[in-house]
């Protein structure tokens, strides 16, 4: 009972969704709380005595500051929710594509989303001539599907048309949600992570007295790091296991999974978008190798955001 | 206390009835709404069959009987109502434009024309919409027929007028005109 699986599957990301809306808040503060807690500690050590000002009280600092944490990330939550679909756009150059500039491309899109009864979503093309493809959007309406040149040009109708039903596939197991949400969050621990590093080199140029303060920015490095790497690795965890999913979905959708196969076989060959260099956007892509010299593998393995192609083509194979 | 649990036993099964009953009224709403987007392309169809007429008639007057066949055939869809009516209409109307397609290999000069190769390409394209959208409806009809059929819906079913309702497949008609040889004439 495939249709089943598939309905538990959006189910799960739709709960994972939440999971992770309420996580991230959750790690920012524990975050900050830890933070604080060794200010109000550095400042406790100039205030012998009993008469302590409110700023060595870490509870209370804390409480004043969860406010200003809450309504920063839901501010940045709130501008990344209705911009991320325009800087998606920005940052990898692509550019919407209308009917009438490519009816292939737009009939294949428009039948598969007639034939599952879903909305269409928007279609965009990348200017280049390396083959990759990826699904965005939070809902009915930021959905889109962008594919490059390269992939429109190369691959023969069956080809694309299980390329398309694959990132359909990911928008209908809402897989693109949960990655967005969480692309968002680790968006903002990346910020952090910058400016506590930036004010570091700032505090190491500025005045050599202030010994304190620099191991407080030391500690906040390090638990951006942590918070960051913990944000990552829950990143990864969730987006590889889809991947299969979607293919199996694709294979539904289509009834053509040698036709897929096929494609990721060419995808395969070159699908490194020039353009794109940003890896949060890259994560996205139907196939996202990682340029690599090192021999170890499982180091890959542990931060890939896709399974190895040639296991999904023998899993394709299995279909038919 | 054997009253009490009696009592509880009824309601489980009442609630229990009352989801089935549910259950159902959402599948044959789904089947409707997925014949709404069949809806969109048949009137596209519609649009489109008048211009290929005209455009037929310029090049291959005297093959009138396929032409009166491909207008009655519209008239007739677009003043059918209910989902059956129109299934069986359009399935009439496939196989007349199917059969006007035959007819016109017989003409090169029209195959050349511009305007006319144009409108086959819409209307094959509205076809493998149509297509889609009907592979949608009839998963949307199985799903529905399931429920009427199977234990214990269908108990629930036959009580309030539940019926098995049709797919929409190649008419008949076309179906016998694709399985029978290709007749050869000298």
């Amino acid at each position: 009972m495939k249709y089943i699986g598939l309905h538990q599957q959006i189910r799960r990301n739709n709960t994972n969704s939440f999971l992770l809306l309420v996580s991230f808040p959750a790690l920012l503060l524990g975050m900050f709380y830890v933070i604080i807690y060794f200010i109000a500690k550095d400042n406790a050590a100039e205030y012998p005595g009993d008469n302590y000002p409110m700023s060595i009280d870490h509870n209370a600092m804390f409480l004043a500051a969860v406010p200003f944490i809450l309504v920063s990330v839901a501010v940045w939550f709130l501008i990344a929710w209705a911009g991320h679909a325009t800087l998606i756009r920005l940052a990898t150059g692509a550019k919407s594509l209308e009917r009438k500039e490519n009816t292939r491309v737009y009939n294949l899109v428009e039948n598969l989303c007639i034939s599952k009864g879903m909305k269409m979503p928007k279609i965009n093309v990348i200017d280049d001539d390396s083959l990759n493809a990826f699904a965005s959007g939070i809902d009915e309406n930021s959905y889109s599907v962008t594919l490059s040149k390269g992939i429109i040009n190369k691959l023969n109708d069956d080809e694309l048309e299980g390329v398309i039903a694959h990132e359909l596939s990911h928008i209908r197991n809402r897989d693109v949600r949960v990655l967005i949400i969480s692309i968002i969050f680790v968006g903002i621990f990346a910020f952090i992570a910058e400016v506590a590093f930036r004010s570091l080199r700032f505090a190491g140029r500025g005045k050599k007295d202030n010994k304190g303060g620099g191991a407080i920015i030391l500690i906040a490095i390090v638990l951006t790091a942590i918070a960051y790497l913990i944000s990552m690795l829950l990143r990864f965890g969730i987006s590889r296991k889809r991947e299969y999913l979607a293919d199996a979905g694709a294979a539904d959708m289509t009834k053509k999974p040698y036709a897929l196969a096929r494609a990721l076989k060419k995808i395969s060959t070159d699908p490194y978008i020039e353009a794109v260099e940003n890896r949060d956007v890259a994560q996205l892509f139907i196939d996202n190798p990682r340029v690599s010299n090192r021999k170890s593998a499982s180091w890959d393995n542990l931060f890939a955001t896709h399974p190895p192609i040639e296991k999904r083509i023998e899993l394709l194979d299995q279909f038919v | 206390m054997g009253f009490i649990i009696f009592i509880v036993v009824i309601v489980i099964i009442v609630l229990w009835m009352v989801s089935l009953y549910n259950r159902l009224v959402s599948l044959r709403n789904r089947r409707q709404n997925a014949f709404a987007d069949i809806d969109v392309q048949l009137r596209q169809r519609h649009d489109l069959v008048p211009q290929i007429v005209e455009t037929v008639k310029g090049y291959a007057s005297h093959e009138r009987g396929v032409l009166t066949q491909v207008t009655e055939a519209r008239s007739a869809a677009m003043a059918a109502r209910t989902i059956d009516d129109k299934i069986v209409a359009e399935q009439q109307l496939t196989s007349a434009l199917q059969g006007l397609r035959v007819q016109m290999e017989a003409y090169p000069d029209l195959k050349a024309n511009q305007n006319f190769l144009q409108l086959q390409q819409e209307l094959s394209d509205i076809e493998n919409k149509l297509a889609a959208a009907r592979r949608f409806f009839n998963g949307a009809t199985t799903e529905y027929n399931n429920a009427v059929e199977t234990f214990p819906s269908n108990l629930i079913a036959s009580n309030f007028n539940f019926k098995r309702e049709i797919m929409f497949d190649l008419g008949t008609d076309s179906r016998t005109r694709m399985e029978e040889p290709p007749a050869i004439k000298f």
